[in-house]
């Protein structure tokens, strides 16, 4: 695409911010702000990443990751607000999870071990776990005051504080998960993939565009799962105080 | 040697408000088999001292100690096994009338006493009522009497019991307090038993706390 057509999709800002003014929605300022920064911040990603091609260096690939495990953790962060110490479980949580879904991946030859297929395929993965992870914190808060009654009437009983909490998190997990189940359901159905549609407009053949989107699908899946769990088992204790209190926070 | 509990100098303040205590400086102490009655005016704090007896809520200060041992060297399981509270919004756990009941069992891997559990119910009103039904169907009364008697099945050796019938008619009501002096006669299980009903008071528990001002008052009544 050259540099004047690409220009010219800024027609499509033109909709939004005409739409916004005559319904008055008074969204110009952050779609105009949300047009910058993803100009900006595409472009430049872009810059990167030929250069990173390029050169190909581990050490390089890994800052890279590292950079993207750390703004999805400080983004997924906050919906754990006030709860102390959640920040470092998420970033364990979502460097977990890439470096066993990226090393299988590696391990068993489905993708070459070139920055090529590493970020990208690591970009997908990390940005699936952050946004279960702050659905998993979501569900929590969502949760917190019918489920302190539930969790102080097992306490009451002489629960501890992990079989207390099985139902909330139970049902914190699965509302993080659904969104990646629903999705493997109706792909190809409902909404062609980013990835798939930009490597068949790149000029790749759908067959091969299609085994790539798989893999990815079977990869959120396994990410989904790893991040969640490993989540709510090393955060669970966070929401209870000493003697296995639930704190006062928790039940707002 | 009998269970003792003792509270010294418990202090609460407001959530959010740590200038105004809720109460200070409340002490006590009860055997585990004293059937108490709690009363006192609404907002003094009489559940959040309940709660804070059950090891849910903790104090700002003051010390609770059980059988001599203060509770930071107790693990807070066996604790609450011990001096169990019974809410007075009863939760129905997830599934059915008999998952409730079995619910202290399940927790802690020990047969379900399903006779006992079967003349609990039954002695509660409540002997016709279908086990597998969803427990989230039951009215608050069953659900109410469904708490006590999970409760109950656990065999505490104190039961912390926040107006727990402040929801059920006076057949009901009358059921619950000749189960619980039965239980108390054959078990020795005591109670500390928050109630608005004075009444209630006198017919129950052989001693009574009255919360009023910040200070917890004493007295016995004549025939428990």
């Amino acid at each position: 695409m050259s540099l004047m057509a690409l220009s010219l999709t800024l027609v499509f800002v033109a909709v939004a911010v005409g739409i916004s003014m005559w319904q008055r929605l008074g969204m110009e300022r952050d779609i105009f702000i949300g047009t910058v920064r993803s100009a900006v911040q595409l472009l430049t990603v872009g810059f990167v990443l030929h250069y990173i091609f390029q050169s190909d260096k581990p050490f390089i690939v890994l800052l890279i990751l590292s950079v993207m495990i750390t703004v999805a953790t400080l983004n997924a962060a906050k919906r754990g607000k006030g709860i102390r110490g959640i920040g470092l479980r998420i970033g364990i949580a979502i460097t977990i999870t890439e470096f066993v879904t990226i090393g299988l991946l590696l391990a068993l030859r489905v993708i070459p071990f070139t920055s090529q297929y590493i970020i990208p395929i690591s970009g997908m993965t990390i940005g699936n776990a952050m946004v279960v992870s702050s659905l998993f914190l979501n569900g929590m808060s969502r949760e917190a005051e019918s489920s302190a009654a539930e969790v102080e009437t097992l306490l009451a009983l002489g629960a501890t504080p992990r079989q207390a909490m099985h139902g909330w998190l139970r049902r914190s997990v699965r509302a993080s998960m659904i969104p990646t189940i629903d999705g493997m359901k109706t792909v190809g159905l409902v909404q062609l993939p980013g990835m798939m549609t930009g490597m068949i407009i790149a000029g790749a053949s759908p067959l091969d565009a299609v085994r790539y989107q798989i893999l990815i699908m079977f990869a959120f899946a396994s990410s989904a799962a790893l991040t969640s769990i490993m989540l709510s088992l090393m955060s669970y204790r966070l929401w209870f105080g000493e003697k296995g209190m639930l704190r006062r926070s928790a039940q707002k | 040697m009998e269970s003792m509990l003792q509270f010294n100098q418990i202090t609460r303040t407001l959530p959010g408000n740590p200038a105004r205590p809720l109460f200070s400086g409340l002490s006590g102490e009860a055997r585990l088999s004293d059937t108490i009655s709690f009363t006192g005016p609404s907002g003094t704090g009489k559940s959040t001292l309940l709660r804070i007896l059950a090891l849910l809520e903790s104090p700002d200060e003051g010390r609770l100690i059980l059988n001599g041992r203060p509770a930071r060297e107790w693990d807070a399981r066996q604790w609450r096994m011990k001096l169990s509270y019974v809410s007075q919004q009863p939760f129905m756990l997830s599934g059915t009338v008999e998952d409730n009941l079995r619910a202290a069992s399940a927790l802690h891997r020990t047969p379900f006493d399903r006779e006992l559990a079967s003349r609990l119910m039954a002695s509660l009103g409540m002997a016709e009522t279908d086990w597998r039904k969803n427990a989230q169907r039951l009215s608050g009364g069953e659900k109410q009497r469904v708490s006590l008697v999970r409760t109950l099945l656990l065999r505490p050796e104190m039961l912390l019991l926040d107006e727990i019938t402040a929801s059920l008619d006076d057949t009901s009501t009358e059921a619950v307090e000749r189960l619980l002096r039965s239980f108390h006669e054959a078990e020795g299980t005591g109670f500390i038993w928050i109630t608005h009903d004075l009444e209630q008071a006198g017919r129950v528990a052989g001693r009574s706390w009255v919360l009023a001002e910040g200070r917890i008052t004493e007295g016995e009544y004549a025939c428990p």
